[in-house]
């Protein structure tokens, strides 16, 4: 018996074992449970304390949610918004992300660590000074200063990773191009480019999801005049029965479950904590 | 000192780069660049001479709409502002609060992510990878959801009291409460932690830790002087970042914690908007600006600490 447990506590021994998987039982608890516990009420009519079934299952506030006007108006300007944020955020960081990649000039690694700490400020304290900036430029209550604040946001992940990415393209691979005749612009294409990929498609996922869930600046600059879906949250929650916060939460999470799935096998492979080492 | 630290770092990385040139390099990183000087150094910047009572120029709007403005009567201005905060009797707790949330949470995030890290990198196997997919989640939830969904987690009607009810126990309502706070932040801090610390032991050479498994050395030995010295970098680099993001998070104490005292967060948020006192909301945004360099210090300590070992600087 005693030589037996000597074997076994080689491999990995059965306490260790059963703490482990303990363990994995309370993180998914922990993590998985406010979320599981939420997404049920967007279909139960009511639930009363402390019974452990709900009294009843209906579609009563989806409708409800659609029908109204200013949740609906959320939804409308936060898909209007975050698009116009990641092209933009593309078009004015690709072309840095690339410079970091591949040049070297003067400051690069200024640039770098000037982007990281754009993003190291304490958020709130940050969106208070741009808001007193943007009483100035007449920028409070509108789309374009809640497009600025969320523009904010996603710098780091569009000069970070694709940064990382452009880098980390093989030189030999361009030069063989170049050798067999390939033009400068179809090198870039064909190959810098495409090997890049992952690494930019991670840097669009987070970014359209940084400015899609933005919500603390938006409500400070945005509110009252321009709601997106999370800042409706803060209003929502206050004036509507729990169940309508459910489905509102479950409309807001589908983008990201979607980019996710789509997006996944990138992130969870190193692309995003590759871009966020200084090299 | 603090300034002459980042000085030196500043000149280090100048003349490495200098010899090199690309002026296309330098205009391509121009755009992101100035966004960041308009948007996040120029506001800071012209945020702190409103704090200090400077109440023309470009503070001249924001100064006449808001209320209990203090204007500067000295050259260098006033303190009017900052003496309004200091003396306000929710200030103190406000102030602890804030740190003490910053603290507890971070301490806890790093030991999960290192717990999660060293299982994966000493043991692995199939149920290692789901966890840390587990701990990914959060990444992809936005916080309005998260912060909702642990509020009704944890309420007087939650599941939490209902489930614990049905065995005849009270589990205590942590809605409204310092701690609902604390494990909020965690929630949300966990993944970004989680990747750099996992990536940071993945990188650790096999042959290292057999190496010290041959000499003897046991599990907790490797740890202590294999592991952790070889993965501190991206382990300051998640405890930097995690500390700075709870310090300035609005919607999680929002949401959980008590009305008062609260995190600074929210009353920056409350004094800006409800309150109506701009200034006295700026200052304690410095509050929380000083408070996180001193950690950012840290943050840049560790990247020049990991860029001189690997002979970049």
């Amino acid at each position: 018996m005693a030589r037996r447990e000597k074997t076994r506590s080689k491999s990995s021994s059965p306490v260790i074992k059963v703490f482990l998987l303990i363990m994995m039982i309370a993180l998914a608890f922990f993590i998985l449970g406010p979320l599981l516990w939420l997404g049920i009420h967007a279909f139960v009519s009511n639930w009363t304390y402390p019974n452990l079934y709900p009294d009843g299952w209906t579609f009563h506030w989806w409708t409800q949610v659609f029908a109204d006007s200013a949740l609906a108006d959320a939804i409308r300007n936060s898909l209007i918004i975050s698009p116009i944020v990641v092209i933009a955020s593309m078009i004015i960081c690709l072309p840095a992300a690339y410079a970091a990649g591949r040049l070297h000039y003067a400051g690069r690694k200024t640039f770098l660590i000037g982007m990281f700490a754009a993003n190291s400020f304490p958020k709130i304290g940050l969106f208070a000074s741009i808001a007193t900036l943007y009483y100035a430029l007449n920028l409070m209550g509108t789309v374009v200063g809640v497009i600025i604040i969320q523009l904010l946001g996603t710098i780091i992940y569009m000069t970070w990773i694709p940064a990382a990415a452009f880098a980390a393209v093989p030189r030999n691979l361009e030069e063989a191009a170049r050798d067999a005749g390939a033009s400068k612009f179809k090198v870039f294409r064909s190959i810098t480019l495409r090997l890049a990929m992952p690494g930019i498609l991670v840097a669009i996922v987070m970014s359209f999801l940084a400015s899609f869930d933005e919500a603390q600046g938006t409500y400070l600059v945005g509110a009252p005049a321009v709601f997106t879906m999370p800042t409706e949250m803060y209003s929502l929650v206050q004036n509507y029965p729990i169940q309508v916060a459910a489905v509102f939460s479950l409309l807001l999470a589908l983008p990201s479950v979607l980019l996710i799935s789509l997006a996944r096998k990138h992130i969870v492979g190193g692309q995003l904590a590759e871009g966020f080492q200084i090299k | 000192m603090a300034s002459e630290k980042t000085d030196v770092v500043a000149e280090s990385l100048l003349v490495k780069t200098t010899p090199r040139l690309s002026a296309l390099g330098f205009f391509m990183a121009l755009p992101p660049m100035l966004l960041v000087i308009c948007f996040v150094g120029l506001p800071i910047l012209i945020a702190f001479t409103f704090s200090l009572g400077f109440t023309t120029g470009p503070n001249r709007v924001v100064s006449i709409i808001g209320q209990e403005i203090h204007k500067k009567d000295h050259w260098w201005g006033t303190f009017g502002a900052y003496k309004d905060v200091f003396h306000d009797s929710r200030f103190p707790g406000d102030l602890r609060t804030t740190l003490l949330v910053t603290f507890m949470a971070t301490v806890l995030v790093l030991i999960m992510a290192l717990g999660i890290g060293i299982y994966q990198r000493m043991i692995g196997g199939r149920l290692a990878g789901v966890m840390t997919t587990l701990t990914l989640v959060p990444l992809f939830v936005p916080v309005v959801i998260a912060s909702w969904a642990i509020h009704t987690f944890y309420a007087g009607d939650g599941f939490m009291r209902t489930l614990f009810s049905h065995f005849g126990i009270n589990f205590p309502t942590l809605t409204s409460t310092v701690s609902a706070i604390i494990i909020g932040t965690i929630w949300t801090s966990l993944p970004f932690a989680i990747l750099m610390v996992t990536s940071g032991l993945q990188s650790i050479p096999d042959a290292l830790i057999e190496t010290a498994q041959d000499a003897g050395a046991g599990f907790f030995r490797i740890i202590r002087t294999v592991l952790v010295p070889l993965a501190i970098t991206p382990i300051v680099i998640a405890g930097t970042f995690t500390a700075i993001g709870i310090m300035g998070s609005f919607t999680i104490p929002l949401f959980l914690g008590p009305n008062q005292p609260t995190m600074l967060g929210v009353e920056i948020a409350n004094f800006f908007g409800a309150y109506n006192r701009p200034q006295q909301s700026i200052v304690m945004a410095f509050v929380v600006f000083a408070a996180a360099s001193g950690i950012a210090l840290v943050y840049i300590w560790a990247n020049v600490r990991s860029a001189k070992q690997s002979g970049r600087i």
